[in-house]
C-alpha cells in the first residue's frame, strides 16, 4: 500500500480522465462499425491500449496500466453501456500490464510494450473468433481482419511511447518512476 | 422506487452478474438460445428497468435493425467455399451471397444482440461512478483507488478549460501547422502532449491538497453514499442465472 501514493493515483487519474475522454466518441463509433463493417473497426481496436501503455512508460511502477484504464472506463462508463466500460477497459489495461508482471517489473524497454501489444492483440482476437464464429470466415478476410488488428495494437503502443517520451522529456511526472530513478541521475549533469 | 426497481439494485448484481450467462452466449453456435437469452434480458429491462418507453423502444427497435445489418454484414464475410451446397441468393460483383453464409450471419447477429441486451441490463440503470462505490464498499477495493477514479470525474470540466488556455497559447505564438485538413489533424495533435502534461501537473497539486486534507490518513473511511447489498440482489441474481438456464434447457429440448 505504501507504494500507492496519493500523486501515484492521481497522475494516473489524470492521464485516464483524458483517455477516457476520447473513449465517450470512440465508444460511440466502434461498436455500430464493429457491428456492421468489422474490417474497418479493425484498424481502430488498438486505441484502447493507447492510455494504458502512456501510463506505464512514464510512470513505471506496477499496477499503472489497470489503474489507468479502471479510470478511463469511469470516465468513458458516459454512453449507453453504462458501467460495463468499466470492464471493458480493466481488461485491456489487465492485458497490457501482463507481460511486465511476468518480467516482474525489471524490464521497461519499448520492444516488451510491443511483445505485449501482439499478445493482447491475439488475445483480443481469439475472443472475436468465439464470438463471431470467425473459421467460417472467407480466409482472406480472415488475415486481413488479423493482421489489421495486430497493426493496429502495435501502432497504437508506438503512439502511447512516444507520447511518454515526450511528457518524460517536458519533465512531468519526474521521480514518480520508481523504475528510471538511477537512468535519470546518470543522465543529469553533475 | 419500488422494491422491484432495476435501478436501486447494487451494481455488482447488475455488471458482473450477467457475465456467467455472457460467456456461454458466446459459445453457442444456433439461433434459439441466445434469442431466448435476449428476449429474457429484455423482458427484465423493461418490467424491473423503469425505462422511459422511448428508450425502451430505441433498444427493441435497435435490436432488430442490428440483427438484420449484421445477418449481412457477417454473412459476406463467411467464406463461400463452405456454404456452396445452399442456394446462392445474389451476386453484387465480386460478392456472392449464399442462404448458409446469412444463416451464419443471423446466428453471429442473434447472439451478438443477446450480449448487448445483457450489457444494457446493467449499462442502463447504473452509473460508473456508483459501480465504483460498490466496488470499495463491496469487492474491497482500497478506497484511495476508488476515490481517485471519482476525482477523476472532475478533472473533464477542467480539461476543457485547459485545451482553451493551450489553443489560446498556440494562437498567440503564432504556431502555425499548415492549412487544410492535414494542417487541422496536425494542429489537433499538437494540443495532446501540452494537455496531458498540464492535466498531470493539475494532478499532482491536486493530489497535495488531497494529502493536506488528511485523504488515505486512515485505513478505512465513511461513506457519503451508501450502497447496500442485500438479499433482493441475490433474488435478482438467482432469477437471472435461474432463467438464463431456462433458456438454454428449453432451446435444447426444442
Amino acid at each position: 500500500m505504501s507504494s500507492l501514493t496519493t500523486r501515484y493515483l492521481m497522475t494516473c487519474a489524470a492521464i485516464g480522465a483524458a483517455v477516457g475522454v476520447l473513449l465517450v466518441p470512440a465508444n460511440f463509433v466502434s461498436a455500430p462499425l464493429a457491428l456492421a463493417a468489422p474490417l474497418v473497426f479493425a484498424p481502430m481496436a488498438g486505441l484502447w491500449v493507447t492510455g494504458p501503455v502512456l501510463a506505464l512508460a512514464l510512470v513505471r511502477r506496477p499496477g499503472a496500466a489497470v489503474l489507468t484504464s479502471f479510470v478511463a472506463g469511469v470516465i468513458s462508463s458516459a454512453s449507453p453501456v453504462g458501467a460495463t466500460s468499466i470492464l471493458t477497459c480493466v481488461m485491456v489495461g489487465v492485458a497490457v500490464e501482463v507481460a511486465f508482471l511476468v518480467t516482474a517489473y525489471r524490464v521497461w524497454r519499448p520492444w516488451l510494450f510491443y511483445v505485449d501489444a501482439l499478445a493482447s492483440g491475439v488475445a483480443y482476437l481469439a475472443t472475436w473468433w468465439l464470438w463471431t464464429d470467425m473459421s467460417s470466415w472467407a480466409p482472406g478476410v480472415m488475415v486481413a481482419f488479423g493482421a489489421m488488428m495486430l497493426g493496429s495494437f502495435v501502432l497504437c503502443t508506438g503512439v502511447g511511447l512516444m507520447l511518454a517520451k515526450r511528457l518524460a522529456r517536458a519533465g512531468v511526472a519526474r521521480g514518480l518512476a520508481s523504475a528510471s530513478d538511477r537512468e535519470v541521475s546518470e543522465a543529469l549533469p553533475r | 422506487m419500488s422494491v422491484l426497481d432495476l435501478r436501486t439494485v447494487n451494481p455488482l448484481v447488475k455488471v458482473l452478474g450477467p457475465i456467467p450467462v455472457m460467456i456461454y452466449v458466446v459459445t453457442t453456435r444456433d439461433v434459439l438460445t441466445p434469442a431466448l437469452v435476449g428476449l429474457l434480458a429484455f423482458a427484465l429491462l423493461a418490467l424491473l428497468g423503469h425505462q422511459r418507453p422511448r428508450v425502451l423502444a430505441a433498444v427493441a427497435l435497435g435490436t432488430v435493425a442490428l440483427v438484420a445489418v449484421m445477418t449481412v454484414s457477417f454473412g459476406l464475410l463467411t467464406d463461400p467455399a463452405t456454404v456452396d451446397d445452399t442456394t446462392p441468393l445474389a451476386r453484387v460483383g465480386p460478392l456472392e451471397v449464399w442462404s448458409g453464409a446469412l444463416a451464419t450471419g443471423l446466428a453471429t447477429a442473434v447472439r451478438t444482440a443477446a450480449l448487448l441486451l445483457l450489457v444494457l441490463l446493467g449499462g442502463l440503470t447504473t452509473s460508473g461512478a456508483d459501480l465504483v462505490r460498490a466496488m470499495t464498499q463491496q469487492l474491497r477495493l482500497p478506497y484511495r483507488v476508488g476515490y481517485a477514479a471519482l476525482a477523476a470525474l472532475r478533472f473533464v470540466p477542467r480539461f476543457s478549460h485547459e485545451l482553451e488556455v493551450v489553443r489560446g497559447a498556440h494562437r498567440v505564438r503564432g504556431v502555425t501547422a499548415g492549412r487544410g485538413p492535414v494542417g487541422a489533424v496536425q494542429r489537433q495533435a499538437g494540443y495532446v502532449v501540452p494537455l496531458l502534461a498540464g492535466g498531470i501537473r493539475h494532478a499532482e497539486r491536486f493530489s497535495l491538497a488531497m494529502e493536506a486534507r488528511g485523504f488515505g490518513a486512515h485505513p478505512t473511511r465513511t461513506e457519503r453514499v451508501v450502497v447496500p447489498f442485500g438479499a433482493r440482489d441475490l433474488v435478482l441474481l438467482a432469477v437471472l442465472w435461474a432463467g438464463a438456464a431456462a433458456c438454454v434447457l428449453l432451446a435444447a429440448s426444442v
